[in-house]
């Protein structure tokens, strides 16, 4: 069922939620899917990496801290790799350091648990743009 | 005829008396061997005067042995003459004597009632053994014969005489010579006897060096023997640390022969961390200021590897001979020092994860689990909304939301109880504390972790301050981490002393305050304020967590703790706090401080909660 809120632009990317954390995992797909996206979960970015999503992935929602690769680590693996993915991070951390790593090399946004609904979308909008 | 036979037989019977009497002369000197002249003169004069058949017989000997003259006189018969003996002798004396320079011849002279020969016969040549003189009432005397027998006997006598004078020198000299001899034998036999006595003396003194040399040796080889098996290194050295002796436990743990280590001084070996510290400790043994100290210091091994050793040095007084070293004793200690510091390193980690406060203050990792159900909760209430807005609402898709939303509300809840499980206390006892005493305790329990990381800690606090009101364990915890981190700043420093300076004082508005003051690496000053932050870090183990948990606690106690840069190398971290109120020394007006170190920036905790307000 599409909301009215939806927006046109979305239309069934794909998205990837790599997060350790299982409420996320199991919250954000489906306010995604309301978004309009279709939806992929990993818990670990070496997972993502081994996966076939990172070629079809349109966007990623990122946690900074996990265990094993961070957040900002697959970031760096992912530009290297000359991936490029449009990048939300998530965290419940506030670090400016890492925040400021993060936009520089490129993130779309970079924000806070817990966070709005509309402060997503709209970071997923400007993602899409970019695509 | 008869005449004649008889006259032959007359001659012949005088002969034969005469060889009789001639023989018996002959004979006597063998029977005078050893006698006195005396005896001899009597027995010839008695023997001639009865062969003779003479009146009398007088003679003077020259007595050899008693140099004097002997005078004898034998009277046939006294009557016959009818003169006193002694009157006769007398007068033959006087002749005797009176001629002595004349030859004496014979003579016949009236003595008494008779007439008689005188006869001399002279005894040795020219009468130097004597004379004598026969005295026969015939005046034909003497006849040939009685002549010759006269002679004879003199001869004999003189031989007699002669051989008496031998013997007696002989005797005399043998008699002289046996007393040297007894002298000479005594002599030697004392001399022998002193020998003896010298050579037992001797023996005894020799017994009794060697048996001192025995025990000496003994005792060297006992020392020796403890010296070289001794389970603990041990080094002499001269005053300027140069080595005397090692023992093997010594040259083992430093990898180096004994003959190498002769050439070398302690500070050539000791790493170079300490060296400084121990010139000091060596200057203040020899300057008297102490009789030994201990320290634990690390050596550089010859294959350049440092060991920890536990060394006591002494100073070990000269003798006449001999004059002052240095004795240590060394113990490995490198395998207890790395245990020392595993157990210190998992000890601060433990610390650091250790509840130290119970004031309901939730850190940011507290914070940082419990943000990640609240963010589920709300996401789940977000697509909850979405799902149930619009024309066809998805029930089940929003059911399915608010059962997650459930579920992550009870993960939160688990998450605080497990939280508060961890970080539960009591409530917080609160006494009256004097920081002063609290100070020095946290400083005695820093000790040997301090000693090992070189750190001098210095009290320099103030005489007295007033008691403050607050959680001491809380408070304790504060020192230490302030303490722990100075030691830290100070970890890179090797050309200065390792300084950790404590003061406290009381400022005029009722605060007492204490301060950590450090020579290390400071800190950038437009960081200041990321020190104090949750999670700032700029070493492994994670120090940043303590001062903003240690900023907490004492705002809790109304207080506050800042930081700042020395003017030398180092910083120097503070905390006020009000002190008592019932105490009198207390002043109970709150005006702003003065003169102290400034509060680089206010403080931010992600998620706290204040007790009161806080000054700044």
């Amino acid at each position: 069922m599409k909301a009215s809120r939806k927006s046109s632009a979305v239309d069934g990317q794909l998205a990837c939620v790599i997060d350790d954390d299982e409420s996320v995992r199991e919250s954000l797909p489906d306010l995604l899917k309301e978004f309009g996206f279709v939806v992929r979960t990993f818990s670990t970015a070496e997972e993502f990496l081994l996966s076939d999503s990172i070629d079809l992935a349109d966007c990623l929602i990122l946690d900074v801290a996990m265990p094993g690769m961070g957040g900002l680590e697959l970031q760096r693996e992912l530009i290297s790799r000359d991936r490029k993915i449009p990048i939300i991070f998530i965290t419940a951390q506030r670090n400016e350091a890492d925040r400021d790593k993060a936009l520089k090399l490129g993130a779309v946004e970079f924000l806070y648990k817990p966070f709005s609904d509309i402060a997503l979308l709209e970071a997923l909008k400007v993602a899409l743009s970019q695509h | 005829m008869d005449r004649q036979i008889e006259g032959a037989s007359l001659d012949t019977r005088r002969l034969q008396r005469c060889i009789g009497d001639l023989v018996s002369l002959l004979a006597l000197p063998a029977v005078w061997r050893g006698s006195e002249p005396q005896q001899i003169g009597r027995t010839l004069l008695d023997a001639l005067l009865r062969m003779l058949g003479l009146v009398f017989i007088y003679a003077q000997l020259k007595d050899p042995v008693a140099d004097a003259t002997l005078e004898i006189f034998r009277l046939a018969d006294p009557f016959t003459l009818g003169v006193q003996p002694e009157t006769i002798r007398q007068m033959l004396g006087d002749w005797v004597t009176g001629d002595a320079g004349n030859a004496l011849t014979a003579l016949r002279r009236h003595i008494g009632n008779i007439d008689v020969s005188l006869f001399p016969v002279l005894l040795g040549l020219n009468g130097e053994l004597g004379i004598i003189v026969a005295g026969s009432e015939r005046a034909d005397f003497p006849e040939q014969t009685e002549g010759l027998l006269l002679n004879v006997g003199a001869n004999q006598a003189c031989v007699a005489l002669q051989e008496a004078t031998l013997l007696s020198e002989q005797k005399r000299i043998a008699h002289e010579l046996e007393q040297r001899v007894t002298e000479r034998t005594e002599a030697l036999a004392q001399a022998n006897e002193d020998l003896r006595n010298e050579i037992v003396e001797r023996k005894l003194v020799e017994q009794k060096l060697r048996q001192e040399e025995h025990e000496l040796k003994r005792s060297e080889e006992r020392w020796r023997s403890v010296f070289e098996n001794s389970a603990v290194g041990v080094a002499i050295t001269d005053l300027n640390g140069r080595f005397i002796a090692t023992n093997p436990v010594y040259q083992k743990m430093l990898g180096y022969g004994r003959d190498e280590l002769q050439h070398l001084t302690i500070l050539e070996i000791t790493h170079e961390e300490h060296i400084e510290h121990s010139r000091t400790l060596v200057g203040d043994l020899l300057d008297g200021k102490c009789r030994q100290f201990q320290v634990e210091k690390q050596y550089r091994r010859k294959d350049g590897l440092s060991v920890w050793a536990r060394n006591n040095v002494s100073i070990v007084p000269g003798t006449e001979g001999e004059p002052r070293f240095l004795m240590t004793l060394s113990e490995d200690i490198t395998q207890r020092k790395l245990s020392e510091e595993a157990l210190a390193k998992a000890e601060s980690e433990l610390a650091n994860l250790t509840k130290i406060t119970s004031l309901g203050v939730l850190t940011a990792s507290i914070a940082h689990e419990i943000n990640q159900p609240l963010s589920g909760i709300i996401t789940n209430a977000d697509t909850c909304l979405r799902m149930l807005s619009g024309t066809s609402p998805n029930i089940e898709g929003a059911r399915e939301t608010a059962q997650r939303t459930i579920r992550d509300g009870n993960r939160a809840a688990d998450i605080i109880k497990r939280l508060r499980t961890l970080y539960s206390k009591k409530s917080p006892q609160l006494e009256s504390i004097d920081l002063n005493e609290a100070a020095r305790a946290v400083g005695s329990m820093l000790q040997s972790e301090m000693l090992q990381k070189r750190v001098t800690l210095r009290f320099e606090l103030a005489e007295y301050v007033p008691p403050v009101l607050g959680d001491r364990i809380q408070l304790q915890q504060v020192m230490l981490n302030l303490l722990r981190n100075g030691a830290e700043a100070m970890s890179t420093v090797v050309d200065r002393s390792r300084d950790l300076v404590i003061n406290t004082g009381q400022d005029e508005d009722g605060h007492v305050w204490l301060s950590v003051k450090d020579v290390g690496i400071g800190f950038q000053p437009q960081a200041i304020e990321k020190l104090f932050q949750a999670f700032h870090s700029t070493k492994i183990d994670g120090m940043g967590i303590g001062l903003s948990i240690s900023r907490s606690i004492i705002e809790a106690h109304y207080g506050r703790l800042w930081a700042s840069l020395n003017n030398g190398p180092g910083a120097t971290f503070s905390f006020a706090i009000p002190c008592e109120p019932k105490s009198e020394e207390c002043d109970e007006s709150r005006s702003h401080p003065a003169d102290k170190p400034s509060d680089a920036a206010s403080s931010e905790a992600v998620i706290e909660v204040r007790r009161g307000d806080t000054k700044v």
